[in-house]
């Protein structure tokens, strides 16, 4: 569709109607005009032919006839007329004027015709008058009928006529100019905030997310849901850009340093000549640290999908039941470590995380918990539903988290003490991902730790509403 | 020579610090967090601390500052996995001498730690002389008067620390500290054994005297004061 713009329209439509509006004008102003013009000029032609009817006289002759006497006769040179008794007879007529045709001849008495002499354009009436000739006789004297017709120009009442619509329709065209102009002008500076937001927005990139809109635009009833908009749209955009881009930065670093542990682990070998043996354990060593890196590949994938995944669930899972899955995987691992797991979970409890993911969190956490757990020690983890809430907690007896790492756990590839994390393989993902998939069921996640006592971690849901999936899903690992 | 390595990644250290020892034949501590690795950069006892960027409890930058303000000048190569200029700048700017980014190549480290010590020690040819000395830190060879002297690996050790400091007397203390590792007061008995050593194959082949014990206060290379005396 091709690009249009709305100022244009909108101005284009607004002159349009008022175009139409001056022609209405112009063309009632003409039959207005039309009308009051020739109903005085009828007067005035009433008028006059009356006073030509005046002028009708005694002939004073034998047959009692009337005749016209010219010197009564003070009218207009322009005007024609035509003075005729009932016989035919013409009594007298304009000089420029060689009689009526004979439509006139036969119209209607009071009606008003039009003629056209030698090229002018006349309004002609014809009317009926009755001379009585003696009246002072007995008998009331001789009735004489006498017909009248008299013409004047129109030519000029057309002219005043055109004039005046010309008026009306130059007025409504210079109006139709003005306010053109001023729509124009109003609609531009009307405009104006929204082609300040535009310029404002365009200012956005990947590297600078500063957005301030215009305050204008935030006051204009019609722009403030826009802008509104973009800033909600901008935020998230940006909320999510950055965690991406710190996602990728975070990840090169791991990666890096996993590439660099392997690098060196290889070119140590070839340093010097080494015997069987020392060869055998380096690429031993080279071995583990490519498993390690094999890890962190496969947890830095796992939660980008967690966290990629937008879609809300559209299933609800069992959390007792899968919890329950889950520490018998980790049964045999607890034995070995003469760890006593107690599970305290009543069902079902769905909340709305699909089956896999719920799997993962729960594995996560009693896998953490077993690690930093003493042998002979006990890990608690406890199922509860408290009205529309739901709680998972687990808790283990190990060495506990320092304060001051303790913010820090949920972040991507925090590792606190170092050391630890070497012993158990830590890749710092494991809790980072437990957060993720507790956001995806609109959960909360809490750790609460003491030092040499032990660690708590709570995860709390709302209870789904939705219909539960099947939860025999294959146990994975 | 002695070498601090801040890193935190545990495997990664390990590994730089065997390449150092097997390598120059450095002696090489390891520290897997800030504060552990400022701890034993104040006592100022390395040649070289070798720093990696993200460090938990102090990090790399944070430590460089620290020891740069307490007017520590042991040379500073900062391993990172950062490859931007930006902040390779500020690294640079903080008191950093030099950088390697992750994943680097253990023969260039190994180079790149050996210019730092030197420069460190305000030499810039790898292949030292004083008077009728010659040590190559490149081969790991000595010659004296031409004629090539064959060293134990710590016999090199205590002579190539000897000629960086020309004409000073370097108590036993300080040369234990630069030689060995944390644990260098184990090998303090050893050391007049591998000075006398050092002092018969030096002197083996031009009878003429190279390192004067003074008792009590150290050792000094007797090379180079010829002409002063």
């Amino acid at each position: 569709m091709k690009a249009y713009s709305i100022t244009h329209r909108l101005i284009a439509t607004i002159l349009l109607v008022e175009l139409l509006a001056a022609l209405c004008i112009s063309g009632a102003a003409l039959v207005y005009e039309r009308h009051v013009r020739f109903r005085s000029f009828d007067v005035m032609l009433r008028g006059r032919a009356d006073s030509l009817l005046g002028a009708v006289q005694d002939a004073e002759d034998t047959q009692d006839n009337v005749m016209l006497d010219g010197t009564e006769v003070n009218l207009p040179a322009e005007d024609i007329y035509q003075v005729q008794d009932a016989g035919g007879r013409i009594l007298g007529h304009s000089a420029n004027w060689i009689g009526p045709s004979t439509d006139l001849l036969t119209a209607k008495p009071g009606k008003m015709q039009r003629v056209s002499v030698r090229g002018k354009h006349y309004r002609v009436l014809r009317i009926e008058g009755l001379r009585i000739v003696d009246p002072g006789d007995k008998g009331g004297g001789i009735p004489r009928r006498v017909t009248i017709f008299y013409g004047s120009p129109i030519d000029h009442v057309w002219g005043e006529i055109w004039e005046a619509v010309g008026f009306y329709a130059t007025t409504s065209l210079s109006l139709l100019a003005i306010s053109g102009l001023l729509i124009f002008w109003v609609l531009n500076k009307g405009l104006a905030p929204l082609r300040e937001l535009a310029a404002e927005a365009s200012g956005v990139s990947v590297d600078s997310w500063d957005f301030a809109p215009p305050h204008r635009a935030r006051m204009i009833k019609e722009l403030a849901p826009l802008t509104v908009a973009l800033e909600t749209v901008l935020g998230g955009l940006e909320q999510s850009f950055l965690q991406q881009r710190r996602f990728v930065s975070d990840a090169a670093h791991e990666l890096k340093t996993a590439v660099a542990v392997l690098k060196s682990s290889l070119q140590l070998l070839t340093l010097k000549q080494r015997t069987a043996i020392e060869y055998e354990r380096g690429i031993e060593r080279s071995q583990l640290d490519c498993q390690r890196m094999e890890e962190t590949v496969a947890k830095m994938l796992t939660l980008a999908r967690v966290e990629a995944n937008s879609v809300p669930t559209t299933v609800a899972t069992d959390l007792t039941d899968v919890l329950r899955q889950v520490s018998q995987q980790f049964e045999s691992m607890a034995e070995l470590k003469r760890l006593q797991m107690v599970v305290l979970a009543e069902g079902p409890v769905m909340v709305d995380i699909e089956p896999e993911q719920l799997q993962l969190l729960c594995g996560n956490l009693l896998l953490n918990a077993l690690q930093h757990s003493p042998a002979g020690s006990a890990i608690r983890a406890v199922v509860q539903q408290d009205g529309t809430q739901v709680e998972l907690a687990i808790e283990d007896g190990g060495e506990g988290i320092a304060a001051q790492d303790l913010p820090h756990v949920f972040d991507r590839f925090y590792r606190g003490d170092p050391s630890r994390s070497r012993n158990t393989g830590g890749t710092g993902l494991g809790l980072a991902i437990c957060k993720a998939i507790a956001s995806r069921g609109q959960g909360s996640i809490d750790i609460a730790s003491d030092l040499g006592i032990g660690t708590r971690v709570t995860v709390r849901f709302p209870v789904s509403a939705l219909p539960s999936a099947s939860i025999k899903v294959a146990v994975r690992n | 020579m002695r070498v601090l390595v801040v890193e935190d990644e545990v495997r990664l250290a390990e590994n730089v610090a065997s390449a150092l020892r097997e390598g120059p034949n450095f002696a090489v501590d390891c520290a897997e967090d800030g504060l552990t690795g400022l701890d034993l950069a104040e006592n100022r006892c390395y040649d070289l601390i070798i720093l990696d960027l993200m460090l938990p409890g102090l990090d790399g930058p944070a430590l460089l500052k620290n020891m740069r303000s307490h007017g520590d000048r042991t040379p500073v190569l900062i391993l990172t996995a950062k490859s931007e200029a930006s902040s390779i700048i500020a690294l640079l700017n903080a008191g950093a001498d030099d950088y390697l980014t992750k994943p680097f190549d253990l023969g260039e480290l190994i180079a790149r730690a050996k210019a730092l010590i030197r420069r460190g020690k305000g030499v810039a040819d790898p292949i030292l002389r004083l008077s009728d000395l010659q040590v190559n830190t490149v081969e790991q060879s000595v010659r004296r008067a031409g004629r090539l002297v064959d060293l134990s690996p710590t016999e090199y050790r205590i002579l190539e620390y000897l000629i960086h400091r020309p004409r000073v007397i370097v108590s036993k203390r300080e040369l234990l500290e630069h030689l060995y590792d944390y644990n260098w007061e184990h090998h303090s008995n050893v050391i007049e054994a591998h000075i006398s050593n050092l002092r018969r194959k030096l002197e083996a082949a031009t009878q003429q005297p190279s390192i004067e014990t003074l008792r009590g206060r150290g050792y000094r290379l007797l090379m180079g004061f010829e002409d002063g005396r």
